[in-house]
């Protein structure tokens, strides 16, 4: 018991981000890039953990909060020239603004169907980008997303000349780890305990006076909202927002990454998040037969470490204790 | 004796697998392509044709005395996992150019990372006019395809020849594609035959399964030809379902496709259902009758075999002609420095299977396609184009 809160007690975020840092340094160029797809899909993964892991609710959907945070973000900054400091929140409401409305819809129904629910809102969404031409390119996409003025990053002592693309990445990491520290608060204030709650027995909670839908809405749109500003990141990242961000593929690749990582734990689904890209990129490298290999992979580990990634890791750490602690203590 | 069999194999498997990085001063092309989900119907023959050409050229001692090496990887047909490939391509394989990609989506977010990264990048198939609007156009990006322009601009003219007809419908997938394509056609036949009237317009979904209520909306107002711009499996769908309901009969089988659906991809799965009569396009005939160029004979035996396929693809000339095009950009430039390379592309005339292509300052090729009348022929169990012409009525005239 000691231990886990010993765990606990370490500013995860803070240490993966002080690690984080030393990419650009030290590894390649590919590997910041390779460092920003992961930092991106983790907060995408954690916003959505906090739906399925906290609150118990299953999204088929959730591509489309992530699709509509690229999409505002980059018709903000391309076609209107708004400076990032305002298109990048103004993506995480925008896509809170329509988690709010699809969620209102979405809660009402439960467990397989809110999950259909979900899919169908994100498929609308879907069609629209893809067909909307005047506004998101249809299915050519929204290419040409400006960079963001960074020059101000290598102006900071200590840092030197840098790229612009490291220059984003640690612009990345940075809101990255400042939204994981926001949605950690989320998770452990009250209202998170209550959202706990609701997973874990909504008939009751619903007795003690909760009232269920509008906490399971405020989950969706703050989820919506967190997944809104991976998706504004992504599409400066890729440097252009496309309808694919937004296909029900999506929406199951991140569910993929967050079931792999393990819901049960904050930083299950980042870590689930970094397996799936890694294997992702090396794997495709090598083979062309990528689905057969990435399926058997994902099979695997799925059977293995029933509890994700995360889970498997702390259960082996546990049962290591056990086996070496003394029988009489 | 077993255990060495496995010993020996995988050490056979290590230096097969490092193999690759002795092949030092290799030219490498990386070639992000659809090879896995529906899209691969196109991804692999272009990918193919390109390894073809690669081998072709390699056999010849490659190019400035260097052996050409191409990296392909699987596109997946999304954009986001094209742009991945295409910076892992630059950077952690240190790609000398690019080559590839198949969709309106991938082309346009492949050429940004492309101006990006200073090199050149040319695109086999994707025909949206986009990719090199003067808005989108940079030095590193250019196009060997068809343009939608071009392909409706051809309906049109084909169309205009067909005296007697007064009232034209057109139905095409509903996204940026068709949209574009139908507006080039209305506007060329406007201009062509004023005397024609735009009666019906259906916009079917790309993928729809059932087109009964596109096709019988089309037929309640007697058009007397279509302009139709549904490929592929979007096409055979259409046509399986047009036919029972006499929609071509109706309009006496004068429909003209510009999506490539002459090409034998289309025509052999259709076999005897095929709509024959009607006038339809392929980048590569690959069944010619009539005067077909020598080298193209010579060419179509290679690329069946290679594809291990009887009658071939129509789209493998794409990846195919492509590679011959960055060949001879980096010939003329004596260099593989792709500002060097760029500037020697503009303007280049190169030889491909089909005839002379060139590079306009447009950095677009003049390529067009071939049309003709798609009839039946006692040697093949499917459609064929008859007398395949090339139609490119964009103003570079090119003939073989």
């Amino acid at each position: 018991m000691n231990r886990v809160a010993l765990g606990r007690s370490i500013p995860w975020t803070l240490v993966v981000f002080l690690i984080a840092v030393w990419v650009p340094a030290l590894g390649s160029r590919y590997d910041t890039f390779l460092g920003t797809q992961i930092a991106i899909d983790a907060l995408f993964v954690v916003s959505l953990n906090l739906l399925l892991g906290t609150t118990g609710l299953v999204s088929f959907g959730h591509a489309a909060y992530f699709g509509i945070g690229a999409y505002a973000c980059g018709i903000l900054m391309k076609t209107y020239g708004v400076p990032f400091v305002i298109a990048f929140p103004a993506a995480a409401l925008i896509a809170a603004f329509f988690a709010l409305i699809f969620g209102f819809f979405c809660v009402r129904l439960s467990a397989l169907y809110f999950a259909m629910l979900t899919l169908a809102f994100a498929q609308i969404v879907w069609a629209i980008c893809f067909k909307w031409n005047a506004v998101t390119g249809g299915d050519e996409g929204l290419p040409n997303i400006p960079y963001p003025k960074l020059d101000w990053i290598s102006s900071l002592p200590g840092l030197g000349d840098l790229s612009i693309a490291d220059e984003f990445y640690l612009l990345t990491i940075l809101m990255v780890a400042l939204s994981f520290a926001i949605l950690r608060q989320v998770i452990r204030s009250p209202f998170g305990r209550m959202l706990t709650t609701i997973r874990d027995n909504p008939e009751r909670a619903a007795f003690i006076g909760l009232n269920v839908r509008a906490y399971e809405l405020a989950a969706f749109v703050v989820a919506g909202g967190f997944a809104g500003l991976a998706g504004a990141l992504y599409g400066i990242f890729n440097r252009g927002a496309f309808a694919d961000y937004v296909f029900w593929s999506k929406s199951a690749e991140v569910l993929i990454m967050t079931i792999l990582g393990g819901i049960n734990y904050f930083w299950g689904p980042p870590v689930g998040a970094f397996a799936l890209v890694w294997l992702n990129q090396e794997i495709t490298s090598y083979t062309q037969y990528w689905p057969f290999v990435l399926g058997v992979v994902l099979l695997v580990l799925l059977f293995g470490f029933p509890g994700g990634i995360v889970g498997g890791l702390v259960a082996g750490y546990e049962r290591l204790r056990r086996m070496l602690r003394p029988r009489h203590a | 004796m077993r255990v060495r069999h496995v010993l020996a194999l995988a050490c056979a498997a290590c230096v097969l697998a490092v193999l690759p990085a002795f092949a030092e001063g290799t030219i490498k092309i990386g070639f992000p392509i659809p090879l896995s989900g529906p899209a691969a119907l196109y991804g692999v023959p272009i990918l193919k044709g390109a390894q073809m050409a690669v081998a072709d050229l390699n056999a010849k001692g490659g190019v400035l005395g260097r052996k050409l090496e191409l990296l392909p990887r699987d596109s997946k047909a999304s954009a986001d996992e094209a742009v991945r490939l295409a910076r892992e391509l630059i950077i952690k394989d240190n790609a000398d150019f690019l080559a590839g990609t198949l969709t309106s989506a991938e082309a346009p977010a492949v050429s940004t990372i492309a101006k990006e990264n200073k090199i050149v990048f040319i695109a086999p198939s994707a025909k949206t006019a986009s990719l090199t609007a003067p808005a989108n156009l940079h030095p590193y990006i250019f196009r060997f395809a068809s343009n939608t322009t071009t392909e409706g601009q051809a309906g049109a003219i084909i169309m205009s020849k067909w005296k007697d007809i007064k009232k034209v419908a057109t139905i095409a997938p509903d996204y940026a594609y068709g949209r574009d394509a139908i507006a080039s056609f209305v506007a060329e036949i406007k201009k062509l035959r004023p005397d024609i009237a735009i009666v019906d317009q259906q916009w079917p979904k790309l993928g729809e399964p059932d087109f009964t209520a596109f096709i019988t909306a089309q037929m309640s107002k007697q058009p007397d030809a279509v302009f139709c711009d549904l490929y592929g499996g979007d096409f055979v769908t259409f046509v399986k379902q047009a036919m029972p309901l006499g929609y071509f009969t109706a309009i006496h089988n004068r429909l003209a496709d510009g999506g490539e659906v002459g090409a034998v991809d289309v025509t052999e799965p259709l076999g005897a259902n095929y709509p024959f009569g009607i006038w339809s396009d392929a980048y590569d005939p690959v069944i010619w009758p009539g005067h077909e160029p020598a080298a193209h004979k010579a060419w179509v035996q290679e690329m069946k075999d290679s594809l291990k396929s009887p009658y071939g693809s129509g789209w493998a000339i794409q990846g195919y002609s492509v590679i011959l095009a960055l060949a001879a950009g980096i010939e003329k430039a004596g260099s593989t420095n792709s500002d060097k390379v760029s500037k020697a592309l503009v303007g280049l005339t190169f030889d491909t299977p089909a005839g002379k292509r060139s590079f306009n300052a447009n950095h677009d090729a003049d390529t067009g396609e071939f049309w003709g009348e798609m009839v039946k022929d006692p040697k093949y169990p499917f459609a064929i184009i008859k007398d395949p012409t090339y139609y490119n009525p964009e103003p570079v005239a090119v003939t073989d």
